[in-house]
């Protein structure tokens, strides 16, 4: 072991001696040396100074001989036990074919724009066609209302639902102390406690519980569907219940879809509450603006507008991230990366597509004057 | 062939194996000579996947005893183990090639942590390995998934034959493969254990790779060995298993 493989040639009696290890647990055989210049046709290859020869060594070996013009079957061979003629006798039958396939360019800057320009075009379609397809059966659940999975769409919103709302109670109601806190600062300076209140109700059941529970349920049950579903397509499981007479789609997509269009206005809603929790204790401790004095303030501010805008915005979000969750899901190709590939995506376009549509919601409540 | 190979490479002494409170090997000893091609052979659930399990030290007995080339693999540290596996080359049952690299990469992969090789060197011994496995060259760059089954297995058996192993494990080699190919891969491992001197060590419900390649038999059923042989000598054993066995082909035999 670790002996360099060595080749040497002697002209005058027409002998070339390979000598030390031509092995992987040797030196690199590829960097041995090669065969020394000199008329070596019909010769003696003497092997008896070999350590070790496994495959690699003997393909490092052929490929110099050959390298040199030497013909390895017209060489005669001393000095080799029986296994290291075989080895070589292996190698030489299955000598790789030469020309090593071009490995390919790495595309360009303006390849990689184009390509992603189309993927992304490719995938907008595709979304397009799944919300169109998720229409239809819904449409058709309508008309068939006993075709509703109800067991499956229970067990989801069991997920989606009850299991998030400890994580959301707690995201929350930090938020709400957060942001009363930092509004309490400012406000104290202008005097202007009492609309600390104003500014929390408004900022939590407008914007912020909406957002952060979309964002949530995103991350959480929107990458916990594509997971699952990806390795339900690796392992042909979604095949399985097509082959069964079932659609896929309605056995997996639209429980999943559905009991996301409930749960998350009810997050929302539970969101709501423990946002308005945290500011109450803040702005007391912070500001001494008791509970009373909270609760009449609230009942001002929160007005039936002010709570629905909130909560009209949840079943949207809720519609692009079951759709797109369960989307990534269904095109995952059957290998275990392109599922990590696709969760990762579920999560990012979830999460933008949120905050587009957030933005789209501020933009249409402006114009409505609500 | 060489006086060498008359020893054991792998010895499995009173071999008893729990699963979730089952007992799936109760007693089971047996010894694999090396040089040949040696089968084990059993019924479904007879714990063939889990005894490969264990002898290549994946999974831990409850008692008995495991060498491999002489050395007891329950008992050594992690480096050793590490060591003495890289003398050992694994076919899993469904290749478990690495998914996201291409079938070369999958063959670097081990030289690239256990040699000193070069990079150039590394991709001509993957070029190498490839061509041992019978796989076209333009088969190197691929990624697994764009391949067949059958290719998917040779590329997996590149890939156990990287670092020249003395002992390969085989978990059904040819399941999944059409006969034709099922052959030929039959006829690549034989080959391999006559010219490389490698050790092989196959889990196969395949009655012609065992009629056709197989040097020795070892057959398990109902947790207990219940013989090791010649493929005639296993013919003789008077058990219900194995009669069915022989007789579920009996018909297309001369």
């Amino acid at each position: 072991m670790g002996e360099t493989p060595r080749l040497t040639g002697d002209a005058a009696s027409g002998r070339l001696a390979v000598g030390g290890a031509w092995s992987l647990g040797g030196g690199d055989p590829f960097l041995a040396p090669a065969v020394p210049a000199g008329a070596w046709r019909e010769a003696v290859l003497d092997g008896s100074a070999l350590t070790a020869l496994d495959t690699s060594g003997a393909y490092a070996l052929l490929q110099r001989l050959k390298a040199a013009g030497i013909d390895p079957g017209a060489l005669r061979y001393e000095g080799f036990d029986a296994r290291q003629l075989g080895v070589l006798r292996l190698v030489a039958e299955r000598w790789p074919q030469e020309g090593a396939p071009a490995l390919r360019p790495a595309p360009g800057l303006l390849h990689r724009l184009g390509y992603g320009a189309e993927q992304t075009r490719i995938h907008l379609l595709g979304l397009l066609a799944f919300l169109g397809r998720f229409a239809v059966e819904a449409a058709r659940l309508l008309a068939h209302p006993r075709r509703f999975r109800v067991r499956e769409w229970v067990v989801q919103l069991q997920a989606v639902f009850v299991d998030a709302i400890p994580l959301v109670v707690a995201m929350v109601f930090l938020l709400g102390v957060v942001f009363a806190y930092l509004l309490g600062f400012q406000a104290r300076q202008y005097g202007a406690n009492i609309f600390v209140v104003d500014g929390v109700t408004l900022a939590v059941c407008r914007e912020l519980s909406p957002v952060i529970v979309a964002i949530l349920v995103a991350g959480r049950s929107g990458a916990a569907m594509t997971a699952q579903l990806g390795t339900m397509k690796v392992t042909e499981e979604i095949d399985a219940i097509a082959v069964q007479g079932l659609s896929p789609f309605d056995v997996l997509v639209t429980p999943r879809i559905l009991a996301l269009l409930l749960a998350l206005p009810l997050l929302v809603f539970v969101g709501d509450v423990a946002g308005l929790l945290g500011g109450m204790f803040t702005v007391r401790g912070q500001l001494d603006i008791g509970y009373t004095l909270f609760f009449d303030r609230l009942s001002s501010v929160l007005t039936t507008d002010t709570f629905l805008v909130g909560i009209v915005k949840a079943p949207v979000f809720a519609l692009f991230i079951g759709l797109i969750a369960c989307r990534m899901g269904l095109v995952v190709a059957r290998d275990a990366r392109a599922v990590g590939f696709a969760t990762t995506s579920t999560v990012v376009q979830s999460i933008v597509s949120v905050i587009l549509l957030d933005a789209l919601f501020a933009i249409l409540q402006v114009r409505l004057g609500i | 062939m060489d006086a060498g190979a008359a020893a054991p490479v792998i010895e499995v002494r009173g071999l008893v194996t729990r699963l979730g409170g089952a007992a799936i090997h109760d007693g089971v000893s047996f010894a694999v000579p090396g040089g040949k091609v040696v089968a084990l052979i059993g019924g479904s659930g007879s714990g063939k996947s889990v005894l490969l399990k264990v002898i290549i030290g994946l999974l831990r007995p409850a008692a008995g005893s495991v060498r491999l080339f002489g050395e007891e693999v329950w008992a050594l540290p992690e480096d050793d183990l590490n060591r003495l596996r890289r003398r050992v080359g694994m076919l899993f049952q469904d290749g478990a090639l690495f998914s996201s690299l291409t079938v070369a990469q999958n063959v670097m992969a081990p030289l690239e942590e256990h040699t000193r090789l070069a990079k150039p060197g590394r991709r001509e011994v993957a070029r190498l390995k490839i061509a041992l496995a019978d796989l076209p060259a333009s088969a190197a760059d691929k990624l697994p998934n764009e391949l067949s089954g059958g290719m998917r297995k040779r590329a997996a058996l590149a890939r156990a034959l990287a670092l020249d192993p003395e002992l390969l494990f085989l978990d059904e080699p040819t399941s999944g493969l059409d006969p034709i190919a099922a052959r030929a891969f039959d006829r690549l491992v034989r080959s391999l254990c006559d010219n490389l001197g490698i050790s092989v060590f196959l889990v196969t419900h395949d009655l012609d790779t065992l009629l056709g390649i197989c040097d020795e038999v070892v057959v398990l059923g109902r947790g207990k060995l219940l013989g090791q042989g010649t493929l005639a000598d296993i013919r003789r054993i008077d058990d219900p298993w194995i009669r069915d066995y022989f007789a579920a082909r009996s018909t297309l035999e001369a």
